[in-house]
């Protein structure tokens, strides 16, 4: 078995181990043990998990201190299991990305490799877009664009990228059926 | 008789863009860092209207971004007029200004552009954010220059590729600037649009540098052609009709190709460029 392999049974295992422990502490520990693997990408990797969390974890956490006040009970230990759970799972897998080659993980499967190979270079695609609509924003800025352009600018980017990803899918489906993947 | 549209730009015309020893990498210092740019040096003097020909991945978007100030170079420096350029120094908002009024560049996908509500609010962007006078006038004027003044109160979402082409090129026109940076302008327009383009861009006075893999067009756009080689080095600067006569140059470029030709009953293979459009 090759590293990256070994890599990904571990990554598994770590993130639904992470799943069933329920103890504050440990799911603390784990995030300990997670980032001092991560060596000296720690804080990086801690910066980019927070980053990529910290919508969806401040909806989820304000939404349940809500029902815990209509319900008078504390919310304190189920918050802090939740966010300390998304957060352990997220560096996991940020430090994951950072560590594994995915193809020689998946190599075992022709399959895999395949949804692998879409999947990856639909991200590169998506991630230039995403670089272009940043970029041509600050290029016609000739000052601080104002809130109202922003959220006109990711908009237009959602939309767009919306618009691209159902057409990438279904050149994708229409290719893997006229290449004999699947005929439903 | 046949005119010359393009005439040399003399030497004493004053450097509006200058590049020294550019060099761009990917991926920071890291073992995965993927090298885009290498040595670049080239002045581009004003109302000069240059191409920039490589073949897919040499660098030619990279090079404009930096150009834009876009992106900060690994290493090297480019300047406008006699101020360095790059995203740090474009923190100073007086610098920013001019720089973004004076010098604009148009993304190769036009969607990246666009994301007012109608065509009308595209074009006004710039001058709205600089409080021009004459705003309507100033939009319609170029609206009607690209030929858009159908669709002013449009979406741009919804408009062809070439309609939004000319939708950012009317947004950019507006502002006068004195730089033009088009990457892939013709990709998206079909052959009139390309040809109305041609005229279009011949009949501004700004400096132009134009990206472009089609060299059956290069020509046309421009009398000087700068040449990004697969080694992601500048290998040529100069007239374009000696670089379209220099087979060795365009195919260590990867701008010409070899294949099997049929000529009735003769069939040969030679070294040669295609009029793609």
């Amino acid at each position: 078995m090759n590293l990256d392999r070994a890599y990904l049974g571990f990554y598994l295992g770590a993130v639904f181990a992470a799943t069933l422990i329920h103890d504050p502490v440990w799911l603390a520990c784990g995030l300990g043990l997670a980032l001092l693997a991560s060596g000296r990408k720690a804080m990086g990797i801690l910066r980019q998990a927070l980053f990529a969390v910290l919508t969806f974890n401040l909806l989820i956490s304000l939404s349940y201190i809500l029902m815990a006040w209509l319900q008078d009970v504390s919310p304190w230990v189920t918050l802090i299991r939740l966010n300390l759970r998304v957060l352990l799972i997220t560096c996991l897998t940020f430090l994951f990305i950072a560590r594994v080659n995915l193809f020689r993980a998946l190599d075992f499967s022709p399959g895999l490799t395949f949804v692998l190979g879409l999947a990856y270079s639909q991200a590169l695609t998506f991630r230039r877009a995403q670089d272009d609509f940043r970029l041509a924003l600050a290029s016609r800025s000739l000052k601080p664009p104002r809130l109202i352009d922003r959220y006109r600018a990711s908009a237009a980017a959602a939309a767009w990228f919306i618009e691209k990803a159902l057409h990438a899918a279904t050149q994708s489906s229409q290719a893997l059926r006229s290449r004999g993947f699947f005929n439903d | 008789m046949t005119e010359i549209r393009y005439r040399p730009v003399g030497v004493d015309a004053p450097a509006v863009m200058r590049t020294i020893d550019l060099g761009h990498h990917f991926g920071g210092e890291s073992a995965r860092a993927c090298e885009v740019l290498r040595d670049i040096g080239f002045t581009l003097r004003s109302g000069e209207k240059s191409v920039l020909l490589g073949c897919n991945g040499s660098g030619k978007s990279t090079l404009l971004k930096i150009l834009n100030g876009l992106i900060t170079p690994s290493h090297g420096r480019v300047f406008y007029q006699d101020d360095e350029i790059n995203p740090a120094r474009l923190k100073d908002p007086i610098l920013h200004r001019r720089f973004r009024a004076e010098v604009a560049l148009l993304f190769q996908n036009p969607d990246a552009m666009l994301f007012n509500p109608t065509v009308f609010d595209e074009i006004a962007f710039g001058p709205r954010q600089i409080g021009l006078p004459d705003i309507e006038a100033r939009v319609r004027h170029w609206a009607a220059e690209v030929g858009v003044s159908a669709h002013l109160s449009r979406p741009p979402f919804g408009l062809s590729g070439g309609e939004k082409q000319k939708v950012c090129l009317a947004a950019l026109m507006v502002l006068e600037p004195k730089v033009l940076l088009l990457d892939e302008p013709t990709a998206a327009l079909d052959p009139r649009s390309t040809g109305w383009l041609i005229d279009f861009l011949a009949s501004l006075p700004v400096a132009a540098l134009i990206s472009t893999h089609n060299l059956g067009l290069a020509p046309e756009l421009a009398s000087r052609a700068l040449v990004l080689g697969e080694n992601h080095r500048l290998i040529y600067d100069g007239p374009i009709q000696a670089l379209l006569t220099d087979m060795e140059k365009l195919a260590a470029a990867n701008l010409v190709h070899t294949h099997r030709h049929r000529h009735g009953d003769i069939e040969h293979r030679h070294t040669h460029v295609h009029d793609w459009q």
